[in-house]
């Protein structure tokens, strides 16, 4: 019964797709109206399923899916022509991102409530993409969760290029072409892991118990790492994303930074290190190497942007950063650390490009330089804003400040002279981070307010709605980190010990 | 004689065009009866063989030098699906008068000219001997020529004919050296016996040979550095003939390459492989590369289809099953995609100069039609979950299986570039701004059904890929 449900996860919003394909598009109000609904449903299903998760423990997994400790477990053969299976399973880390993604889609729907241009398309396109990211996160067999991982890159460029603002086909056409681009090199090391494990799999599961030939992880594993490290914009492949961001609509700007960039860092986890601990721990050092530029020189980089997606956009490549950190220590803490970081951060942006969206609405320019004192006018988006950049740069009691700590901790457990210079860097770049943020609050939220703007009206109740959401997620992490973080550590074990094993 | 009963389908279709043209007898200039009865005669053949049972052994010998194998039954499954399009797209195009004659002037030639082609593919998969090889492959390319040529008042087509007839010559010069070399070192022209000569040892004249059939199949398969004359003839021809081109005439090409690199030359596949590989590698690439800057449609279609015989080569590196699988599901999957995006050049062909300013405002005036040319276009752009995807996949899969991961990488990774050109199309359809100044397009509502039913199709075969699983379920090569 739970394993249906599981699997109803993504098969809801291509139902709803279905369902909303012959209804005329002028009828723009029943069109949202359903789509919202079944973002709520999908939101109180994966809920739901979270706290059962979090009642059964991870411990009591389904055995069948050892070493990893997976719940919902299922496997059915799906393609014989290339031995490809329909797996999907969930532990801990799974499900909090499938829970993050679930409350992103369905902000994303709330906020696009007055987007412009062919309603019922873009909304369809939402559930397609919300699909696809469910499908990722739940898939255990590589085709499958490539078949999804694809998928996404195509619906986001008819997003950005038909809704969004500015150079929206440049925009759109960087991110997908830079995210194809990573995918490509995943397929290509994904052909090599079948051939080359000698069991002719494409289960996580049954590659997970075998250790691939070392030949083989030297050139496959950074390939591979790369490939996913593309989608969560490790230098040098993070030019897509200001760009991509800054054209896209609000709604696919949350999903893009909140859940997409985060399918890169969790493949990186789950598909490149798990199954090549040994080349990873002689490739991650480099890495770290790369990550430099993230969390060093992106928030000064975001310090000169005037625009607020562009601002937004380089403090996310900056956070996400920090997650390559807490990954390439190879600690328990810092593994901890790098997916409670995944998942606060997409809260966090989440709630950034909201309000950024929701505020861009009302003044039509994201320029914080023609911006000026609406906090007198806007005081709940406003705070909204400022509560998101406090959580970006780790205010305790905020999901941000529990990450990142971890991260760093583990990552200072290194005894890698690089990784610890990197890891003071990281801590001390955590000022810049508060230097754009209170700059940019400081600009935009007081001073001179313009007098066009005496006319703004404030969040209307659905807005409001999202941002409260979005804060309660952030301060529940802040607050209690404890069952999360245990939740994460047991299903994070099974990662670790196969690390270990090589170390 | 005894004549097993799964040849039927084989004589029918020889029978066909003869019956359709001799029906010109007995109707005016413009019936449509010959396009009828050809509707019903291409359909029947298509389901007869479905009736014939796989994997009830490898190779079924009748008469001395024709033999129907399981790959043989789906390859012919193939050609009957695009010759079945073919001429639901000819009716369009004769519908509306195409080249300026009276409409359905002459259908009955034009279809009995394709029936030909698609039974030169046939004899192609049916060959044991290097005689009946050459004949199909000829049966199938000159009726090509008259097809290409079809247009005569056009200056273009007429070009693009001469072009094709005598490039097409040259190839067929090649092909036959390439088969008197074969002859001189094996002393026979029967396969199994070039296959133990192959087997026994390789002599420099084996390789000249090999060289040569591989220059002139890739004029026929448009490979680097013989795709030249495509681009041309592709968008000289009338848009049917454009379509049968891209399909049939490619479908027949690669069997032979099937038929020959895992038949006869199946013991130096091994050392054929880099040459293979580098083949299409270089074509793939130069595929994509002609298409990014494109901006008529059917120009645009030739390069992409160039790249696709790049792609389609890859497969031909791995071991003869999963090899073969992948290129018959990746035919069908590249034939119902091409017949789909066609349709829609067609209809806008009617009303509309064919290049990509004439998409714009497309989704908004009809969005049927757009939707149809975004699944065909992330189709063949291998985008999942469509049917393109897996059709790749399996392509790359086949490839990777014997260890040419380099190749593969490099096909994968030409696929970002493939996808650039392909999301070009898409913004002229979807997101660039209408232009007032274009005429209206109209649509009938066989036309309309024909793209719903492809669009389907193209996403089924995709999603529900194991709808194509059973096909293949439990039969060999």
């Amino acid at each position: 019964m739970d394993t249906l449900l599981f699997n109803l996860i993504w098969v809801i919003p291509l139902i709803t797709v279905l369902v909303c394909a012959p209804i005329d598009g002028k009828r723009q109000s029943l069109l949202k109206t359903i789509h919202a609904a079944s973002g709520t449903l999908v939101l109180l299903l994966v809920g739901f399923l979270t706290y059962r998760l979090y009642s059964l423990g991870i411990e009591n997994a389904a055995k069948e899916s050892a070493p990893l400790l997976l719940h919902y477990y299922m496997d059915i053969p799906w393609l014989h022509m290339f031995n490809a299976h329909y797996a999907v399973g969930a532990d801990g880390l799974n499900m909090f991102l499938l829970f993050l993604t679930a409350v992103i889609v369905w902000g994303g729907i709330l906020v696009s409530w007055n987007i412009k241009g062919n309603q019922k398309v873009f909304f369809a396109l939402i559930q397609l993409l919300a699909t696809s990211v469910y499908g990722v996160f739940m898939s255990m067999d590589l085709v499958l969760f490539f078949v999804f991982y694809e998928m996404e890159a195509l619906c986001m460029y008819l997003m950005i290029a038909g809704y969004g603002s500015g150079r929206k086909d440049y925009g759109g056409k960087k991110l997908t072409l830079t995210l194809a681009f990573g995918s490509s090199m995943i397929l290509a090391t994904l052909f090599g892991l079948y051939f080359e494990s000698g069991i002719n799999s494409w289960s996580l599961v049954e590659l997970s118990k075998i250790t691939l030939p070392m030949d083989f992880q030297m050139w496959a594993f950074p390939l591979m790492f790369m490939g996913f490290a593309v989608s969560s914009s490790l230098f040098p492949f993070h030019f897509w994303s200001p760009d991509g961001h800054s054209a896209a609509p609000t709604a696919v700007s949350m999903l893009a930074a909140g859940v997409m960039m985060k399918m890169g860092a969790y493949g990186c986890l789950r598909v490149a290190m798990f199954l090549m601990p040994e080349a990873a721990k002689i490739w991650l050092p480099y890495v770290v190497a790369l990550l430099i530029f993230n969390v060093v020189l992106g928030p000064f980089i975001a310090l000169r942007h005037k625009d607020l997606k562009y601002i937004t956009a380089y403090s996310s490549i900056s956070h996400l950063g920090l997650i390559f950190l807490g990954l390439a220590a190879m600690t328990p803490v810092g593994l901890r650390g790098a997916s409670l970081q995944m998942i606060s951060h997409g809260f966090l942006t989440g709630l950034f490009f909201a309000t950024i969206g929701m505020i861009y609405e009302r003044t039509h320019t994201r320029d914080i330089t023609e911006m000026g004192g609406i906090m007198r006018k806007l005081p709940f988006l406003g705070v909204g804003f400022v509560i998101a950049g406090f959580a970006g740069l780790g205010l305790p009691g905020f999901s941000g400040f529990i990450a990142e700590s971890n991260i760093f901790i583990g990552a200072f457990q290194q005894e890698s002279t690089l990784t610890r210079i990197v890891t003071v860097l990281a801590i001390l770049s955590i000022t810049t981070t508060a230097v754009y943020i209170l700059q940019t609050a400081n600009r935009m939220l007081h001073g001179n307010m313009p007098a066009k703007y005496e006319t703004l009206t404030d969040a209307c109740f659905r807005e409001k709605l999202v941002v409260v959401v979005l804060v309660l997620c952030l301060l529940l992490i802040g607050v209690f980190p404890g069952w999360i973080a245990d939740m994460l550590d047991q299903s994070i074990a099974p990662i670790f010990a196969k690390i270990n094993s090589a170390l | 004689m005894y004549l097993p009963n799964f040849i039927f389908p084989d004589l029918l279709l020889l029978l066909f065009p003869f019956i359709v043209i001799g029906s010109r007898l007995f109707c005016t200039d413009r019936s449509k009866a010959p396009w009828r009865i050809a509707n019903i005669g291409f359909i029947l053949i298509f389901v007869l063989l479905n009736f014939i049972p796989l994997a009830s052994g490898t190779g079924r010998f009748f008469i001395s030098n024709w033999h129907i194998d399981d790959f043989g039954v789906l390859m012919r499954e193939v050609l009957m699906v695009s010759a079945i399009l073919g001429i639901w797209l000819a009716k369009d195009y004769f519908e509306h008068g195409g080249g300026g004659k009276p409409a359905m002037h002459q259908i009955a030639e034009f279809i009995g000219a394709i029936a030909f082609a698609t039974f030169g593919g046939f004899t192609v998969v049916s060959a044991c001997d290097l005689l009946t090889f050459f004949l199909g492959l000829e049966i199938a390319t000159i009726p090509m020529y008259a097809l290409a040529a079809w247009n005569k008042q056009d200056q273009y087509g007429s070009e693009a004919a001469t072009k094709y007839i005598l490039m097409g010559s040259v190839a067929t010069a090649f092909e036959l050296f390439g088969f008197s070399y074969l002859y001189g070192f094996a002393g026979s022209i029967h396969f199994d016996t070039i296959y133990s000569a192959v087997a026994n040892g390789t002599s420099p004249l084996l390789w000249i040979a090999v060289l040569f059939l591989f220059a002139g199949i890739g004029f026929k398969l448009t490979l680097f550095p013989f795709y030249t004359w495509a681009p041309d003839v592709y968008e000289g021809a009338p848009t049917p003939v454009t379509a049968v081109l891209s399909v049939t005439s490619k479908a027949t090409a690669i069997a032979f390459l099937v038929v020959l690199v895992f038949g006869p030359l199946a013991p130096i596949q091994e050392q054929v492989a880099p040459f293979i590989a580098l083949l299409a590698g270089t074509t793939l690439f130069v595929g994509n590369l002609g298409a990014l800057k494109q901006s008529r449609l059917r120009r645009f279609m030739a390069y992409s289809s160039i790249a696709q015989a790049g792609y389609i080569m890859i497969a031909l590196l791995g071991p003869a099953t999963i090899a073969k699988t992948a290129i018959i599901y990746y035919l069908f999957v590249y034939a119902v995609s091409n017949y789909l995006a066609f349709f829609v050049f067609g209809i806008i062909g009617h009303h509309r100069e064919e290049t990509f300013d004439s998409l714009r405002g497309l989704s908004k005036q009809k969005p049927s039609l757009a939707i149809a040319l975004a699944v065909a276009m992330f189709s063949l752009a291998g985008i999942p979950p469509l049917a393109g995807f897996f059709g790749k996949f399996h392509l790359f899969f086949s490839g990777a299986s014997t260890g040419h991961y380099g190749i593969v990488a490099f096909a994968v990774l030409n696929n970002v570039l493939a996808l650039f050109y392909y999301l070009q199309l898409i913004k002229s359809a979807w997101i660039d701004d209408a232009d007032d100044h274009l005429n209206p397009l109209r649509m009938t509502k066989r036309q309309r059904n024909v793209i719903i039913l492809l669009t389907v199709a193209v996403i089924a075969l995709g999603v529900i890929p194991f709808l194509s699983d059973n096909i293949f379920a439990g039969f060999t090569f």
